[in-house]
């Protein structure tokens, strides 16, 4: 009972769609406990980002209760929210994401902007989480000019920069080959190792002996096989 | 944490630098215009009240021509007699008059022992009294004003260096003033007249070179005869008048004006048909120049207005191309920890910066502008209907409008950023991570 993370209970999110209302989520419930790697699995279309984004509070639930570390997202304002995602969540997305207008060092920094502190603590956090994910001699560059695996490398550097609890990584090997996307994954093994709780969703199967739980989705709902 | 997503906003500024000057054009020469109708406004009063210290504010010039609302003076003829003067001179807001009477020469000679000097030909003489120099504020550098009957002139600094620099002509010397009727006339240069900031409005019968007494001078002349072939009358051109105070210049002007049309006048008699009695006072000049100005005025502030409309819609429409083209950007800044307000606030920024870099190029390119529009401001004084002040506007700038016009620049950044930066701060972020 105790050390959930994340617990979630009867989650459904509707999307109007025309005259019809459709069920991306429907009543999903789920409890992931503090550090545990979860492999979140399922066809396209089954619901896998609309659960990523409501546990990261970027969107809210239609009805049901989400509670992330002990904070109940269904009855916070915008502001709350995004304070919430700032702290507790660092976000890995597929395209990687980064700011194009600035360079690796700034785009690690930025999640530490919008929570405050001078730059010279930022940017000293930022350097040591550039040396974390190998990059310190690519501080001053440019998305532009780095390769897939580095920007991802920097994503997750910046996913990192608030020192979250919970971090959700939507396909993030998906625009990788399979080398680079597996050093990407031992990246995210050795974030776990040091405590941090991550999901994962993947379609690729071979990703699944990373993590210590797999939840499958089909249709916005889960069915859990251990 | 403000002055970091102004950072940003700089930084993301700089990856557009193109479309951001594109972008400027329109604030730049709005707040442009406004430093130049700024600039103009305030040369020009600092002219107008250096005028009203030169010229006496009562003086007036009465002569023919065409009258109506832009009178004009036509110095062809000669109509004014002796007793239109004396007339003049009695009417209850009259304080003197003085005639004035063209002669024109052929030639000014002078005798230095054995040396003969000759000027080229075209210098005009003015005929007139002592009581010219009170009512235009002339000033006699050295020397003295002539007696009227004597064989003596005033003359400029210009005409003073007819024979050139290294011979100037001085007080006490002897010339010989060659008549365009081919008389020669002996003349002692009694003054020399101070160099004056407005030739006033002896300039709009040209610069007067050399003033002389009517007699001998302009009472022997044949030019200077009004009436018939049987009864020839001394007349005058153009007469000079001061009123009794600047209150009362427009009642001297209305005076003068009922007394020449009124049939009473000899002037009325000897004028040709086709042409009016025409008073122009000083201060019609000044009022002219600064309706040249205002109208000037006008159409910079209708220019500076637009363009200021126009910039602020390039400003809006580059604005929305950003937030737009920028969509995923927002929403993982949204995803990664960024309140709507950040949001808000980056782009005003931009915008803003947009604004007040137009504002501060508009200062420069309006501070340029300035020369030109004064320029042009001078050019049309010397093309003002006939009556002609010669002095000249400087450029005086205004520092307090280069603040104003830089905060307009910054004001309209942040009204036309205003629509776009809100647009970028609503964003569902789901939606706008989903972006392509
Ligand atoms: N904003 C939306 N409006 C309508 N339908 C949506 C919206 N977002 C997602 N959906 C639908 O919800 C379902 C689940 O989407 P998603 O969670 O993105 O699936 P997955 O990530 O598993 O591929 C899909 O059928 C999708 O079309
Ligand atoms: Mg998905």
């Amino acid at each position: 009972m105790k050390d959930y993370v994340i617990e979630i209970d009867s989650l459904t999110k509707t999307y109007q769609t025309g005259k019809t209302d459709f069920k991306a989520l429907n009543t999903v419930t789920l409890k992931i406990k503090k550090g545990d790697f979860v492999a979140i699995m399922g066809p396209s279309g089954s619901g896998k980002s609309t659960l990523m984004n409501i546990i990261g509070c970027l969107d809210r639930p239609t009805s049901g209760t989400v509670i992330i570390d002990g904070e109940n997202i269904s009855t916070v304002s915008d502001n709350e929210l995004a304070e919430i995602r700032g702290r507790k969540i660092g976000f890995i997305f597929q395209k990687f994401n980064l700011v194009s207008t600035m360079t690796a060092l700034k785009n690690i920094a930025l999640p530490m902007v919008f929570l405050g502190g001078t730059r010279a603590d930022r940017d000293q956090r930022a350097a040591e989480l550039l040396g974390k994910v190998g990059l310190t001699n690519w501080a001053t560059h440019l998305p532009s000019e780095l390769s897939g695996g580095q920007q991802q490398r920097i994503a997750i550097a910046r996913a990192l920069s608030n020192n979250p609890s919970i971090i959700l990584a939507d396909e993030p090997t998906g625009n990788l080959d399979t080398k680079t996307g597996e050093q990407i994954m031992k990246l995210l093994v050795a974030l776990n190792k040091e405590g941090k709780t991550i999901l994962l969703v993947t379609h690729a199967i071979a990703l699944k002996r990373f993590t210590n739980r797999v939840v499958n989705m089909l249709d916005g709902k889960i069915s859990e096989k251990k | 944490m403000i002055t970091d997503i102004f950072v940003m906003a700089l930084a993301a500024m700089k990856s557009y630098k193109v479309r951001t000057f594109l972008t400027l054009i329109g604030v730049i020469i709005g707040v442009a215009s406004v430093i130049m109708v700024t600039t103009a406004g305030g040369s020009v009063s600092s002219f107008v009240a250096e005028q009203f210290n030169v010229f006496n504010p009562t003086g007036m010039v009465i002569g023919t021509g065409t009258g109506g609302d832009t009178p004009q003076l036509s110095m062809r003829s000669v109509v004014f007699t002796t007793n239109d003067v004396e007339k003049i001179q009695n009417l209850p807001s009259i304080k003197a008059v003085a005639p004035v009477g063209i002669v024109p020469l052929n030639k000014i000679l002078k005798r230095d022992g054995f040396l003969k000097w000759e000027s080229r030909p075209g210098e005009t003489m003015y005929a007139s009294t002592p009581d010219l120099l009170t009512i235009f504020n002339l000033d006699l550098e050295e020397g003295t004003m002539f007696e009227e009957g004597k064989n003596e002139v005033i003359i400029s600094k210009n005409v003073a260096e007819i024979f050139g620099q290294d011979k100037p002509l001085q007080v006490g010397d002897t010339i010989y003033l060659r008549r365009v009727d081919g008389k020669t006339l002996t003349a002692k240069v009694v003054g020399i007249l101070k160099e004056s900031k407005t030739t006033t409005m002896l300039g709009a019968m040209g610069n007067p070179g050399i003033i002389c007494p009517i007699k001998p001078y302009y009472s022997t002349y044949f030019g200077s005869n009004a009436g018939t072939i049987l009864k020839r009358v001394v007349a005058y051109t153009v007469l000079l008048a001061e009123a009794t105070d600047t209150k009362h210049v427009q009642d001297a002007q209305n005076q003068i004006l009922k007394y020449l049309d009124s049939g009473g006048s000899d002037a009325s008699k000897y004028k040709d048909q086709s042409l009016d009695f025409v008073v122009i006072t000083q201060q019609y000049i000044l009022v002219r120049i600064e309706q040249v100005v205002n109208v000037i005025r006008v159409y910079i502030t209708a220019i500076a207005l637009i363009s200021l409309l126009i910039g602020a819609i390039g400003i809006a429409n580059i604005m929305f191309a950003t937030v737009t083209e920028r969509t995923r950007e927002i929403g993982t800044m949204m995803a990664i920890g960024a309140k709507r307000r950040d949001i808000l606030q980056l782009f005003l920024y931009q915008s803003m910066i947009i604004g007040l870099l137009g504002g501060l190029l508009g200062c420069i390119t309006g501070a340029s502008g300035s020369w030109f529009v004064v320029d042009l401001l001078n050019r049309s004084i010397q093309n003002l209907g006939g009556a002609i002040a010669t002095g000249t506007i400087n450029v005086i700038y205004a520092p307090e409008w280069f603040l104003i016009a830089s905060i307009v620049g910054i004001l309209i950044g942040v009204a036309a950023g205003v629509l776009p930066a809100r647009k970028a701060a609503k964003m569902d972020p789901v939606e706008a991570l989903r972006y392509e």
